[in-house]
């Protein structure tokens, strides 16, 4: 594979940011770890892993951050083409009903974690949110089959038409 | 900074070892069969090494046999003594041959089937006999991927398969070697299921199709009569190699498919196209009626009914056309150049007894097909195959149907290495077993299916050819 496929973290709180890349190091080597402690960082971090030819799949973002908050930094993602595709998660528990429906409708948001979360709970969404990441946007999803959704990706498998050669 | 890649190097050395035949003056070797050698070694190459795609350099093939060895092309305009030029509809002609039509009949019903979960539906239903017992259900596992693989391809029916051990995996006990057992049976099973008929898997077509250039016809219906003995026997054992190898330690295997058939009006045409098709395959032998010209049914039935849509004819596997059909163009000019012969006359084979060149073609068969594709393994042998029998060097008792089926069967019975096939891929990107066990399991199989080939060569074919 020349591209990575990165997660992104935006959270303010270190504490919190310690508790959700602790609980993800089960795909950091498969799926690396990159974190931001506010909105102007996260799209600093977002170019950087871009103009070096790799991908966003997954976004976990808190949404009251100092400055831009998290919903906003999530609908400037989607509009954007090249972070359109990546999934889009929102780990909050502040969020309020009007934030919330902005994120569906115009991020497209992809799952809603509520603070306290589980480690198990927290690790469902990833790897559901990146297998579904990668049977959209990857050709070669045998190099996931470990550490992903292995019946999802042999079911993707099955209706790509794969042939014998 | 550009650095230069493996990828480079092989271009490199396929081009290099394509003009090498233009400087030499190769005694008995004709002006063409040296284009021709030119074409080979590029090809052989390119495709041992892929530096690009199988199917790319399938694809450069035809167009370089166009370009310089048919009668339309840059070099040999004239009918010679040596060499009476093929006209360059034979090269592009091997995208119509029949074995491609049959392929495509094939493709199309696959197709099918997996968009309204027939595959599926198949399997629960098959596999409900086989009860709980985990080596029952390995059993019926491997019978149920051998039948699909036999008429969709291997690669997919492992893909499918998976979904079914995947959950079976994850509730079993981490340490019980069953769960590898399990991850071993379905990729082996579709790679031997495959050898069944004439459409189970690409090697078969080029063996068809090179058979055919020679004016033989394997039937359908022949072609599982040669075949299937081998392919049951060989099933057979591997599941009794793979219960010895990993001794399940679970008595029970909770197995609750769900799933249901589709009802809609589609979905019923599609079962009955799929029934009525496979039917007058495995037939051909009462009506006569040519497997190729049945597969035009289901292709036109469901194009007709919209089934088969524009999107789904877009997304045949046309690659594996493309490959095959380049394999087979490779074939006409090897033989008509005379190189294929030549190759073979540098051989004393007179001294080697049938039984030795019958294990000699196999084995290289199945080493060549664990690292490269299993098309392009059966390709490159099948053509000094041909010419050993149709020169006669190789003496009585040599015959072609025979070395050719050989080798077509034996390039089908190579997994040993996650790399040997597309299946064994998927196998062992599950995490759920290493490559050693595959390599041990692969390699038992592997001298089984030598010495059964061998055998069914001296005894069981002969049988029914003659």
């Amino acid at each position: 594979m020349d591209h990575k496929i990165y997660i992104l973290i935006v959270e303010d709180e270190l504490e919190v940011m310690d508790a959700l890349v602790k609980d993800l190091e089960n795909f950091e080597t498969f799926f690396p770890v990159e974190t931001a402690n506010d909105t102007t960082e996260a799209e600093k971090v977002i170019d950087y892993i871009l103009d070096h030819g790799h991908r966003i799949g997954l976004i976990l973002c808190d949404h009251v951050l100092p400055g831009k908050n998290g919903v906003d930094l999530l609908i400037d993602l989607q509009k954007n083409e090249n972070t359109a595709k990546s999934k889009k998660v929102l780990v909050t528990g502040q969020a309020g009903h009007e934030d919330t429906i902005l994120a569906i409708n115009k991020a497209d948001l992809d799952h809603y974690v509520a603070k306290p979360w589980t480690e198990e709970e927290l690790q469902d969404v990833v790897r559901d949110q990146l297998t579904a990441y990668v049977i959209e946007n990857e050709k070669n999803l045998l190099a996931y089959m470990q550490i992903l959704d292995a019946e999802k990706l042999s079911e993707a498998m099955r209706k790509h038409k794969m042939t014998d050669h | 900074m550009k650095i230069i890649s493996k990828d480079h190097v092989s271009i490199l050395i396929g081009i290099i070892g394509f003009f090498i035949p233009f400087f030499l003056s190769i005694p008995g070797l004709s002006e063409a069969g040296h284009v021709a050698l030119s074409i080979f070694i590029i090809a052989a190459v390119f495709w041992m090494l892929e530096p690009v795609p199988i199917y790319a350099t399938s694809i450069m093939v035809i167009l370089l046999q166009v370009f310089f060895l048919s009668k339309q092309g840059l070099l040999f305009p004239e009918i010679t003594a040596e060499y009476s030029p093929n006209a360059y509809t034979d090269f592009i002609g091997t995208l119509a041959n029949p074995i491609i039509i049959l392929f495509l009949g094939g493709f199309v019903l696959a197709d099918a089937a997996v968009k309204f979960d027939l595959d599926k539906n198949l399997t629960r239903i098959l596999l409900k006999p086989f009860g709980s017992k985990p080596k029952f259900i390995i059993l019926g596992l491997m019978v149920v991927t051998g039948l699909l693989s036999a008429f969709m391809s291997n690669t997919a029916t492992t893909a499918m398969m998976m979904t079914v051990i995947l959950p079976i995996i994850a509730k079993t006990e981490a340490s019980d070697p069953l769960r590898i057992g399990i991850a071993l049976s379905i990729p082996f099973a579709a790679n031997i299921g495959g050898i069944a008929t004439p459409i189970g898997t690409p090697p078969n077509a080029v063996v068809i199709g090179a058979l055919s250039n020679q004016g033989i016809d394997i039937a359908f219906t022949e072609w599982m009569v040669l075949a299937g003995p081998l392919v049951i026997i060989v099933l057979f054992v591997t599941w009794l190699v793979l219960l010895w190898m990993f001794k399940p330690e679970t008595d029970s295997i909770p197995m609750d498919l769900k799933g249901k058939f589709q009802k809609n009006s589609s979905a019923i045409l599609v079962y009955v196209v799929f029934g009525a098709t496979v039917l007058l395959w495995v037939t051909e032998s009462l009506h006569g009626v040519g497997s190729s010209i049945i597969a035009l049914i289901p292709v036109t039935v469901l194009a007709l009914t919209g089934i088969l849509d524009k999107d789904g004819i877009r997304q045949l596997p046309w690659e594996v056309l493309w490959l095959v059909a380049g394999g087979i163009s490779l074939g006409i000019s090897m033989e008509s150049t005379g190189l294929a012969e030549w190759i073979i006359t540098n051989i004393e084979w007179s001294i080697f007894s049938p039984v030795f060149m019958i294990i000699i073609f196999s084995l290289v068969a199945i080493v060549m097909s664990n690292f490269l594709s299993n098309t392009v393994s059966a390709t490159l042998l099948i053509p000094l195959a041909v010419s050993l029998a149709t020169s006669g060097v190789a003496g009585e008792g040599f015959s072609l149907v025979l070395i050719s089926l050989v080798i077509g069967v034996s390039a089908s019975l190579a997994m040993m290495l996650p790399i040997s096939t597309p299946p064994n891929a998927i196998a062992i990107s599950t995490g759920t077993l290493k490559t050693r066990h595959m390599t041990r399991a692969g390699f038992v199989i592997g001298i089984f299916g030598l010495l059964m080939v061998t055998l069914y060569a001296l005894f069981y074919w002969p049988l029914i050819l003659n």
